[in-house]
């Protein structure tokens, strides 16, 4: 129903149907995931509630990814809004627009540092002929995530921009009298069904350890927010604790601390933007040379019988069950490695010599990054007779893999998978790239609006910072109604008569 | 003057400009001469008054049907007006010309503007009123204003017929059957008295039924309204004893003296009827472990604190403080009740207690040693009706031309019980509400205030779209743009709006409304197009510390912005062309908080636009959301847009529950319905054209 509703959008294009057609077919496919980059909590579409954020229809630029997610040949990410055309002249470091309407190849490269990013194909629809009537961009980019990954940030980073929310597309295209009746039909469903996975999502993504942080910061302002209201509705009528806005402001400062903090280190993590580590270390001959041949499927590293044939580390990428990883081999077991690894290492070599081990260590950080997960792989399974005894059943656990045969590939797999998954988040249930933009473009949006924050001059104007700031956070969280406010004020201070 | 066979005493307003009210005759009456107006208001409280001058100013021959012409104006609650959040809605209402902020100002006996360190924008203005004051010159207003007749009567039930097919509701009203019979036939009725809402009191262990001395509740009333399937909901509030003025030791307790200048509550007026150093003080003293024991020791006699059922999540009596907040002291206001009342009004001691445990609980606190009780403080329970059976223009969507406002929300005709935050918002919804009554028998657009506008909006927004499980308060928390609604500028917000939508403004308010909108506006732009480097500004106003950091010029609207300056200093530095701003007084004092807010409100104003755009799409009216076949919509959503019946896509998106899709699948039906009817208004040649692009559309699908 999308591909064929997605035709007659645009009748003026149809002149050029033959050389748009396949890019209009990949738009298409996208036109839902406007709905993806909500947060379901937040299933108003309407952004009063959380005054801080800018309101989706405002004048403010919006974009996201549009095509589908996990791993595809061409990505389409589409801008709407006033500064469409600013941000592709941006990003392709151009003086002028491409020719309206027309394919046009471009060079993408990140506005902040001239990197690179993607030789993309790239389209410009001024308003009104546009699918949301708009001033509309659409990038087509190469599909993997890196690249998607890197425009979006690209695209975060240029001002009157921010992530779409979800339907937010077509609610624009609606409002300019755009969309036909049947396409929308096919887009709630969509919408609807994105929500639901949305929801399911935005759980999993709360577990982890970044929506942890974002909950516990989203507690503190809207506590320390709660506080600030208390103060201005009821400081003078009732009678609050002293020292009420002193305790909020001890725990702003602190915030944005924390904010600041986490911040910069996110920006040190875009170095990863081509993907996770998996590091290959072991005891000199162990296979892990064979190891990463095998994983990456042509010969990276030269493997020989000899021990020590590799003597530097080898990067090279691959995609690993749908994940961009980084895959690094080393030379032999080398120093530094926690003692975790290494009592692995001894037991597995005390148990059977003739088993060699590999430990795979999955990190997003560097390879020395404390928070790694280690993977325990004893290789040369071939050699172990299937009546004899297997290893020693105290060893940590451990996955049995030969190289020479790929037997116990699949299941080595599938534990990286996991382990890729604990790390990135999961891409068959929705993009941790895009989460990662908006998380991105919210936390910077919620510290800059806590600079703003001065309660010793118009305390009116501190409580909006704070409020602004909160509206970012509980994009993120989900919330953010005035009740959880009230409920505050009044679980806290006995007020109102 | 003029009676009226068999329907009580006829107070006539001033007949000056209007014809006799009478002269309609109904056709389906078989008494000749049966009166006909084209608004009636039915309780002569604070929603009353305010609804029934407001229609009265639109133009329609109103009647305001009261138990008793004396009581009118009657202020039995807590003898203040305003504060945080309802100062702002007093301002609002004043700059629909109502008439509560101008009597205020005839009427205080303490003036002072809260949270004035706070910001201006949250400014709560706020007096304590002379009780009798406030009637008389109440009275006098009412009894004064052209095209009001006032009658005494209780209304028995209401009059019935088939509804107009062009709008929703099972019937129409079309006026009003009084106790003694009599008929009285209207285009529009405003309910706003609570005395049929099943009211009870409680004192100690007691329990009797409320209303009026001698009054018995409209029995008929109350069921016509349960017949007609409106839902009902059970709220709970309380009102504090009142204490003999000189039995209370006022020497040892802290003083409040009111702010010299005062500041009036109407934009029409400059000061306020009586001298700073004329005005009442109020005082301030605090609860002890004493009143917290005695609390304690007797919760088994407190039938009303006992029930938790629906207690609201804030403090309304002292008794729920001392059980949610033990070990604490409370703050307890001793407020006069005029200029020469015996009594005083312990605000914050609310309290449900036996009458003889009242006393003993009240001598234990610092200056009430000797303290006589003269009323006992009580409890009340009483039914309101679900603000989610009305629409934003508070007429009712099960019958047509029945308006509601004041015990929609849990407000009740009891206003011993209520407190200054039941008046301000009474008064806010008898204005909207007489506003559209009368707008509806012109057979013009409802006049709606979105919560872009004004706290009005914001009340009346939240409670027709989410309701209440608690008496609404209005908190400045709730409202998103509060650095744009202020005190300040309810006048740009609403006069202008107020004379050309509805014609509820003066001509002369209007006026001056206009004059200030565009002194302000000329004033901001004077103050951006003047631009020094930051060392001059240094050097011309040595008191301000301007960062001279910046190398870039400094607008004087951003020098206006620091705490330390104001119209008067910039004027003094930059004479020409800034003095003429400096000579109104009220005008300097808004450019400050204009430039005070600028950087904030560019940003505000882009997401009012927002949230404009929802509102601006309106979903039809007659729409059956529980049988609709076009929308795909799940039961559960189905089910939550019947009961609140929004308006609009942005009102349908604040439902709780209501999914993205749902709003979509909505986006989608206005479209279609949009499109029928421009397409049966166009002319025939377009129509041939939208349905070729019809046939385009449906074959390429």
């Amino acid at each position: 129903a999308v591909n064929k509703a997605e035709e007659p959008q645009n009748p003026p294009q149809l002149g050029h149907l033959a050389i748009i057609k396949p890019l209009v077919y990949l738009t298409l496919r996208l036109s839902l995931p406007d709905a993806l980059i909500r947060l379901p909590s937040g299933s108003r579409l309407c952004t009063r509630r959380s005054s801080g954020a800018a309101a989706p229809g405002s004048g403010a630029t919006i974009f996201a990814l549009s095509s589908g997610q996990g791993r595809c040949g061409i990505a389409v990410i589409r801008t709407s809004g006033p500064s469409s055309g600013h941000a592709l002249r941006i990003l392709t470091a151009a003086r002028d627009l491409p020719p309206a309407r027309h394919a046009s190849l471009r060079l993408l490269s990140d506005p902040r540092s001239g990197e690179p990013l993607d030789r993309a194909l790239v389209l410009w629809f001024p308003g009104p002929r546009s699918f949301t009537g708009e001033d509309c961009v659409e990038f087509h980019v190469h599909g993997g995530p890196a690249v998607v990954s890197g425009v979006l940030q690209a695209l975060g980073s240029v001002p009157g921009l921010r992530p779409a929310e979800a339907g937010e597309f077509t609610r624009r295209a609606f409002a300019n009298g755009k969309l036909n009746l049947t396409e929308v039909e096919g887009l709630a469903d969509l919408i609807h069904a994105e929500t639901e996975a949305q929801r399911r999502q935005a759980l999993r993504q709360l577990d982890g350890e970044l929506g942890h942080l974002c909950r516990g910061w989203a507690e503190t302002l809207t506590k320390a927010l709660a506080h600030v209201e208390a103060y201005i509705d009821f400081g003078e009528d009732d009678n609050l604790e002293e020292g009420v806005l002193e305790q909020a402001d001890i725990e702003v400062r602190a915030l944005e601390v924390a904010l600041g903090a986490h911040l910069r280190d996110a920006r040190r993590g875009q170095r990863l933007r081509s993907g996770a580590h998996v590091v290959v270390t072991g005891p000199p001959n162990a296979g892990k040379s064979s190891l990463v041949n095998l994983l990456s499927r042509k010969p990276v590293s030269i493997v020989s019988p000899e021990p020590g044939t590799t003597r530097d580390v080898l990067e090279t990428p691959v995609d690993l069950a749908g994940f961009p990883v980084l895959l690094s081999d080393t030379a032999g077991l080398r120093e530094g490695v926690g003692p975790v690894e290494q009592e692995g290492v001894r037991r597995a070599r005390e148990s059977c010599n003739f088993l060699a081990t590999v430990v795979a260590s999955v990190g997003a950080q560097s390879p020395s990054d404390s928070s790694q997960r280690l993977l325990l792989v004893l290789n040369k399974s071939d050699l172990l007779s299937p009546e004899g005894p297997g290893p020693r059943p105290d060893l940590p656990p451990h996955l049995l893999l030969s190289c020479l045969t790929g037997e116990g590939l699949d299941g080595l797999l599938e534990a990286l998978r996991k382990e890729l998954a604990a790390v990135c988040g999961d891409p068959s249930t929705g993009s941790p790239l895009l989460t990662r933009a908006r998380h991105q473009h919210h936390l910077q949006g919620c510290l800059d609006a806590l600079s703003h924050y001065k309660p010793s001059k118009d305390l009116a104007l501190a409580a909006e910072a704070l409020r602004v700031a909160r509206g970012h956070l509980t994009r993120l969280t989900g919330g953010g109604g005035t009740e959880e406010i009230l409920d505050i004020i009044f679980r806290d201070f006995c007020v109102g008569k | 003057m003029f009676y009226l066979r068999g329907c009580g005493r006829w107070v006539a307003a001033s007949f000056t400009k209007q014809q006799f009210p009478l002269v309609r005759l109904s056709s389906d009456s078989a008494a000749p001469r049966t009166p006909h107006f084209d608004v009636i208001v039915i309780g002569g409280g604070h929603a009353g008054t305010e609804a029934a001058t407001a229609a009265a100013r639109c133009g329609s021959r109103t009647l305001l049907l009261t138990h008793r012409v004396d009581t009118i104006g009657q202020m039995s609650c807590n003898p203040s007006f305003g504060g945080i959040g309802k100062g702002h809605l007093m301002r609002e209402v004043d700059a629909l010309d109502g008439l509560c902020s101008r009597i205020c100002d005839q009427s205080g006996v303490h003036y002072k503007v809260l949270n004035r360190r706070k910001g201006p924008a949250v400014w709560g203005l706020r007096a304590q009123i002379d009780r009798k004051l406030y009637k008389q010159n109440m009275q006098k207003e009412i009894l004064n204003t052209p095209l009001l007749t006032v009658q005494e009567g209780a209304v028995e039930d209401l009059i019935l017929t088939e509804p107009e097919p062009e709008h929703t509701g099972k019937c129409r009203v079309s006026g009003v059957v009084l106790v003694d019979g009599s008929t009285v036939y209207a285009e529009s009725v405003i309910l706003t008295t609570g005395t049929f809402l099943r009211g009870m009191i409680v004192i100690g262990l007691e329990m009797h039924p409320a209303g009026r001395l001698g009054d018995q509740p409209s029995i008929g009333l109350a069921q016509t309204l349960e017949k007609l399937g409106f839902v009902v909901g059970r709220l709970k509030t309380g009102t504090p004893p009142r204490i003999a003025k000189d039995s209370i030791n006022f020497s040892i307790l802290n003083k409040q003296t009111p702010d010299n200048p005062s500041v009036p509550f109407s934009f029409t007026n400059e000061t306020v009827w009586i001298k700073p150093e004329d005005q009442l003080p109020c005082y301030l003293t605090y609860t002890n472990p004493r009143v917290d024991e005695i609390v304690l020791n007797n919760l088994h006699l407190n039938s009303h604190v006992k029930e938790t059922t629906r207690g609201p999540r804030y403090c309304p009596s002292i008794e729920s403080k001392v059980l949610r907040f033990p070990n604490r002291l409370h703050q307890v206001w001793l407020e006069p009740e005029g200029m020469d009342s015996d009594l005083i009004y312990p605000q914050g001691l609310s309290m449900t207690l036996p009458t003889e445990l009242q006393e003993k609980m009240i001598t234990c606190i610092r200056g009430l040693e000797k303290a006589k009780v003269i009323q006992p403080g009580y409890g009340v329970q009483y039914d309101y009706l679900d603000p989610r059976q009305i629409t934003p223009s508070l007429e009712t969507h099960l019958v047509q031309r029945l308006f509601f406002a004041g015990q929609i929300n849990g407000t009740t005709g009891y206003e011993e019980a209520a407190a200054q935050w039941e008046k301000a918002r009474e008064m806010s919804q008898g204005v909207i509400a007489g506003i559209n009554a009368s707008l509806r028998v012109s057979r013009k657009p409802p006049f709606v205030v979105s919560r872009t506008e004004g706290y009005i909006g914001v009340l009346i927004d939240d409670l027709t779209t989410l309701g209440t499980s608690e008496p609404y308060r209005m908190f400045t928390s709730r409202v998103e743009f509060r650095l744009s609604l202020r005190p300040d500028n309810a006048d740009i917000r609403l006069t202008l709006r107020g004379y050309k939508d509805a014609g509820c403004v003066s001509q002369q308010r209007y006026e001056r409304a206009c004059w200030m909108k565009s002194s302000l506006e000329e004033g901001i732009s004077v103050l951006k197009s003047i631009e020094f480097s930051s060392s001059k500004w240094k050097n011309l106003i040595p008191e301000v510390s301007i960062s001279t950091s910046r190398s870039l010029p400094v607008r004087a609207l951003d020098v206006l912005k620091y705490e330390e300056v104001d119209m008067d200093s910039l004027a003094k530095a930059v004479p020409e062309p800034l003095k003429k701003y400096t000579k109104c007084r009220e005008l300097a004092e808004r450019l400050k908080i204009e430039a005070t807010y600028e950087s904030v409100l560019f940003h505000q104003l882009q997401e009012i636009k927002g949230v404009q755009q929802d509102e601006a799409l309106q979903l039809p009216k007659d729409i059956d959301y529980l049988t609709i076949r076009d929308v795909s919509l799940s039961h559960e959503v189905r089910e939550k847009l019947h009961f609140s019946r929004p308006q609009t896509i942005g009102a349908a998106s604040r439902i709780p529950g209501v999914t993205p899709a749902a709003i979509i699948n909505l986006l989608r039906f206005v479209k279609t319905t949009q499109q029928r009817q421009a397409a049966m208004n166009e002319s025939p040649k377009t129509d041939q054209c939208l349905r070729n692009a019809d046939r385009l559309q449906e074959r390429q699908l």
